[in-house]
């Protein structure tokens, strides 16, 4: 089998051939012909994937694949190679598995868009870069994969870029993701001076050799940091995400959902030995992930837009996954990667599936008893809406109480505010469980607010669409199932990536303890799913607009207003000193360098003087001036 | 001999193309066969025998050309990028398309001449010498302001060149060198005093810093690439005029290395600031070639923190940059030129949505654009990265301020494909025509070849920055200036005193 595993290089490179063919020929091929080339690429890679997936576990070690030489400077050789461990088959499962469902989906979503081909060639090509950047053996084939699925971001955001909103968009997420690079860039530069190699095992194996909680160690780690946090929408650099939304649905679904968003939790997963020598970068890593959580918990509360919701739901659930990896507890942050893969995939697909069906409604203000049109969507979203809540037996609840038990166990949190960052957790899941209610309700529940001529529209979507949703809702049930609590059960998936992760150190609290952490977790889901149903089912709504003019709900729909913030310290003195540059260059530069020094204006007379309109006239100056000058040296050569 | 008909068959065909610029049809097939003929040449370059002829024995001056080193590149860079430039001049240049196309092949035989040069007056020659097809492609082509832009680049040339061609003589006298060879020169004048070590460097210096072009000697590129032919076909060779990054990696540091030393941290400074200038400077043009020109002068900054940080990764990637910029850059001057061919303008005011109409053009645009912006995978990024990172080993600050650049580059990048091919498709223009395709046919392949296959020629370029840092390793052993730690290890001196050409 590991020589099978082998195989799985060519999953990338068939995504690739993909996007090449429906980049070349696309235009010329009928639909649903892209949507089917595109979709058979992403199941061959889904293959290649459960081959590997064997390989590693029939012998538990990691299969290497070389390509070639790619950079080098004496001693320090970079080549490409693929690195495939138990983390990266997990990442290449869930990226091809949820990755297929999700073309599949498209296929009946982008019915009749012009730009059909053009959306599965880019749809490909993420799906390589993520690839790339999961399987990569070096900081530096991560960093292509890494800027490549920024690249596809950025253009499937932008695709329908008729409207210069859905382009700006695009824009916003390139440019803040380029910050996030520099630190990814910084990182390496930094890696290879204290390690001398960019290749994340001998990085790896050289750390723990490393002095403990040095300078360059920690800034390391924070400038990994700073790269996972542009990537996986992270304060301070979290404020591209909800505008993504300007994309296609099942675009929000597989990027800014389920796989490139949980980038950053793979970086810093799979740069765990370098954190293990660096306690305070991990602690910073936990507390960004946890103020990460509750700030956009609280801004999904007040906002109105179906998808807008889910986007900022999407950046408090990768906060947990970066708690959970700032905590030490590797496993469980990639462990809520993949039980949010299924469910936000899902709830992000089921909301595409309520656009599509009200023909391009996003106000769930304007939406309302929809579960009742549509069967499959309405109840697939209330499993997922469970899931995510953090309801008891679904997958949410066993990856996020996971994750908040590490932050009250773990050692390496014990001097860095363990406990505060538990409360903190706990209420963020509570709000969490309320948010999600609220979704559900507003769409799905209650009384129909439709919009005049679109209610006799609403229909369920076509089965190419509504089966990628049961199978996600199956997922989002039992996927929870591997990692069950280890007091209880056998933890498969902490076992599995127990091989290629350092092992974080926590303390074990007695029996009792966990049980009272799990009746914890579950009394708090319900607590937020009460509240939910005391506003909005019970009370009508009615208690949510008297307290709508607090100053917490101003905040709230406003996001705490980061984008104003940055517009005035960023995109304002940027341009500013963008055209200072220009108007710099014009009047400063070039007068006063050219005008004012004494030389130039003379040479520029003499010059001037010789001019007799004709151009040639100053080339022939010049050679003429250059000749004297060699003839002048030769004379002062030959006297010598 | 093949270097030295690297230099030849270019210029011949020039001639050739002025003869016969009355039968259009025979002038293009000689001008393309020609250009073809020396792309073949420079694949041929690396492992070539180095050449050198008796020249001016009385003055110790030879015709030495070895075209192994970073030269096997940068010269395949040109004549790859030649062919394009070629097909557009002789197709879209209306009024005196043979001259122009004579004046590009002047220009590359020019180019190739510098980069090949073993001897440092032939050197200097050669450095003169490109100035004049330059020139006249400016002056004789130009638009409108035509005048002002090749006065300006004259004096800043000429005023630079004079103090290097003061330091190019003083050097040989006073070193007491046997010859302008470069071995000759190499193996004394690290002995001579910092003192006039950092004198003559200077010299060097102010005329390679005009050239490289490093803020705030720079502003003659800017009005240069506006005023070109607005076709783009100068500009494609014109972003190599940018030499002077060479000039220091090949005779300023090696030749000097305690004098560079002393002037590296002002240098390096100044080259980090010309990374951030340029990019804001990008940002703020609504010019089309001004912002090409300014994005451009960003990535010379980068090359130049890449040189004056003085380690070996920053020395290959410097040149290796420097050679992969010169396809995107020049791609987007061409792609420039197909815009305007559309619409007659270069304000970027008078673009937008025409990925709707021209979707081909957009595509490629794109790709040539993100080529610009350093992202992984194409051309810029090898040499980016390999600049700054290896910059960043001996002088992290200069090298993290120069990284900046590469958020500023996502902004000026993002905003000028926004600008032009998205929003509301009010513009339609004519998608890419066959001949257009076979000009960015070239661009595309060298985009991919320079992102992708970079460890060969790095390895090559490599035999060269040897040199450099072994000069400076003697320079640290003798404790009269020491640079740093150079960290990585270099062959011993008699072994590396050759490119690894074949003897």
């Amino acid at each position: 089998m590991t020589d099978l595993a082998h195989l799985a290089a060519l999953a990338p490179l068939l995504a690739l051939a993909g996007a090449f063919v429906n980049g070349l020929f696309g235009r010329n091929l009928k639909e649903p012909a892209p949507g089917i080339i595109a979709s058979v690429a992403v199941a061959a890679g889904f293959v290649l994937s459960l081959i590997a997936f064997f390989g590693v576990a029939g012998s538990g070690e990691a299969v290497r694949v070389g390509f070639g030489d790619f950079l080098r400077a004496g001693d320090f050789t970079l080549s490409l190679g693929f690195h495939l461990d138990q983390l990266s088959v997990l990442m290449m499962l869930i990226i091809t598995g949820v990755g297929l469902l999700i073309h599949v989906y498209s296929i009946g979503y982008m019915h009749g868009d012009p730009g059909y081909s053009r959306y599965f060639a880019q749809l490909n090509l993420f799906v390589a870069s993520m690839l790339v950047l999961v399987m990569a053996d070096s900081f530096v084939l991560m960093f292509i994969g890494w800027e490549g699925v920024g690249v596809c971001s950025f253009l499937l955001i932008g695709f329908w870029y008729h409207d210069l909103a859905n382009a700006s968009a695009g824009r916003k997420a390139f440019i803040v993701n380029r910050v996030g690079d520099v630190g990814f860039l910084l990182a390496m530069f930094l890696t290879f001076k204290v390690f001398g190699s960019l290749d994340i095992q001998t990085v790896s194996a050289m750390a723990p050799t490393m002095l403990y909680g040095s300078a360059v160690l920690t800034g390391i780690g924070l400038l990994y940091l700073l790269a996972a946090a542009g990537k996986s929408a992270q304060l301070p650099l979290h404020v591209w995400l909800p505008d993504a939304m300007a994309g296609p649905t099942p675009v929000s679904a597989l990027i800014h959902a389920a796989t490139m968003v949980t980038a950053g939790v793979y970086l810093i997963a799979r740069t765990s030995a370098v954190y293990a020598v660096a306690p305070a970068a991990l602690a910073t890593v936990a507390w960004v992930g946890v103020l990460t959580a509750l700030v956009a918990a609280i801004a999904a509360v007040g906002q109105t837009d179906i998808k807008r919701i889910l986007a900022y739901s999407t950046i408090s659930q990768v906060g947990f996954m970066i708690a959970a990896v700032g905590a030490g507890a590797y496993w469980a942050g990639i462990f809520h990667v993949l039980t949010h893969a299924f469910f936000k995939a899902l709830l992000f697909l089921g909301a595409g599936s309520v656009i599509h069906a009200l023909g391009g409604e996003q106000d769930v203000r304007k939406m309302g008893g929809l579960g009742r049109r549509m069967r499959v969507t309405g109840t697939t979203a209330l499993i997922a809406t469970l899931a995510i809540a953090g309801v008891p037996f679904l997958s949410g609840f066993f990856s996020k109480d996971s994750i908040v038990v590490a932050t009250f166990t773990s050692g390496a949190l014990a001097g860095a505010g363990g406990e505060v960052l538990y409360a903190l957790l706990m209420v963020t899941a509570g709000i969490t469980a309320f948010y999600m209610f609220r979704w559900y309700y507003l769409v799905f529940a209650g009384e129909e607010r439709l919009e005049r001529g679109v209610s006799e529209k609403v229909h369920e979507s076509p089965s190419v669409m509504t089966v990628p949703l049961t199978i996600l809702a199956i997922g989002s049930v039992l996927v929870g199932y591997l990692g069950l609590p280890s007091f209880l059960a056998d933890n498969r998936i902490a076992a599995w990536l127990g091989h290629a992760t350092a092992a974080g150190e926590f303390s074990h609290p007695s029996v009792a303890t966990e049980w009272l952490l799990l009746i914890a977790s579950v009394v708090v889901a319900f607590i937020g799913l009460g509240l939910g149903y005391w506003v909005y089912a019970v009370g009508k709504g009615a208690l949510a607009k008297r307290l709508g003019n607090a100053p917490i709900a101003g905040a709230s729909r406003g996001a705490f207003g980061f984008d104003i913030l940055y517009r005035a310290l960023f995109v304002d003195t940027g341009a500013g000193t963008a055209e200072a540059v220009t108007l710099l260059d014009r009047e400063v530069v070039d007068r006063g360098l050219v005008g004012l020094s004494g030389v130039v204006p003379l040479i520029g007379g003499l010059l001037r003087r010789w001019q007799s309109g004709q151009v040639r006239a100053y080339a022939f100056a010049m050679l003429v001036g250059a000749a004297c000058l060699v003839a002048a040296a030769a004379i002062v050569g030959v006297l010598k | 001999m093949t270097p030295v008909f690297t230099i030849l068959v270019p210029l011949v065909t020039a001639a050739l193309v002025l003869l016969l610029r009355n039968s259009t049809l025979l002038m293009r097939v000689v001008a393309l066969a020609g250009a073809v003929a020396t792309l073949v040449l420079a694949v041929l370059l690396p492992g070539s025998r180095p050449f050198s002829a008796e020249w001016l024995p009385g003055f110790g001056v030879s015709f030495s050309v070895d075209g192994n080193g970073a030269a096997s590149v940068l010269v395949f860079a040109v004549a790859l990028m030649m062919i394009p430039a070629l097909l557009v001049a002789l197709t879209r240049v209306e009024k005196g398309a043979a001259g122009f196309a004579a004046l590009l092949l002047a220009a590359e035989a020019g180019l190739a001449g510098i980069f090949m040069a073993r001897d440092l007056i032939v050197f200097y020659v050669f450095w003169e010498a490109t100035l004049v097809p330059g020139l006249l492609l400016l002056g004789l082509y130009g638009g409108e302001k035509r005048r002002e832009a090749t006065t300006k680049y004259l004096v800043y040339a000429v005023t630079g060149s004079f103090f290097m061609l003061v330091s190019i003589l003083a050097l040989k006298t006073l070193s007491g060198a046997a010859s302008f060879d470069v071995i000759d020169l190499m193996l004394v004048t690290p002995d001579l005093s910092v003192a006039t070590q950092t004198w003559l460097f200077v010299g060097l210096a102010l005329g390679m810093a005009v050239k490289l072009p490093i803020w705030p000697l720079h502003s003659w590129l800017v009005d240069l690439n506006e005023q070109n032919h607005p076709s783009g076909a100068a500009d494609v060779l014109g972003s190599l005029y940018k030499v002077g990054a060479f000039g220091f990696f090949a005779w300023g540091i090696p030749l000097l290395p305690a004098g560079a030393s002393r002037v590296a941290p002002i240098l390096i400074a100044l080259a980090a600031v010309t990374a951030l200038y340029g990019a804001f400077g990008a940002i703020g043009s609504k010019h089309l070639k001004r912002f090409l020109a300014y994005g451009s002068l960003s990535h010379m900054g980068i090359i130049g923190v890449g040189i004056f940080g003085m380690h070996l990764a920053g020395l290959n990637g410097a040149m290796y940059f420097l050679a992969a910029q010169m396809v995107s850059t020049g791609g987007l001057f061409l792609v420039g030129g197909m815009l305007y061919h559309r619409r007659r303008s270069f304000d970027l005011a008078d673009y937008g949505g025409i990925a709707k109409s021209a979707p081909a053009l957009a595509a490629l645009g794109l790709l040539t654009i993100f080529a610009f912006i350093g992202v992984p995978g194409l051309s810029n990024f090898p040499g980016e990265f390999m600049s700054l990172m290896g910059a960043f080993q001996n002088a992290p600050w200069p090298a993290a301020i120069a990284t900046l650049a590469v958020i500023a580059a996502g902004v000026y990048g993002v905003n000028l494909y926004q600008r032009v091919f998205q929003g509301p498709s009010d513009v339609r223009v004519k998608d890419l025509d066959g001949l257009e395709m076979y000009v960015l046919l070239p661009v595309v392949v060298g985009v991919l070849w320079f992102g992708v296959m970079s460890a060969p020629q790095m390895q090559r370029i490599e035999a060269q920055s040897q040199l450099t840092t072994l000069q400076l390793e003697r320079v640290a052993a003798s404790g009269a200036s020491a640079p740093g730690a150079l960290g990585l290890s270099a062959p011993p001196m008699g072994e590396t005193l050759t490119l690894g050409g074949a003897k």
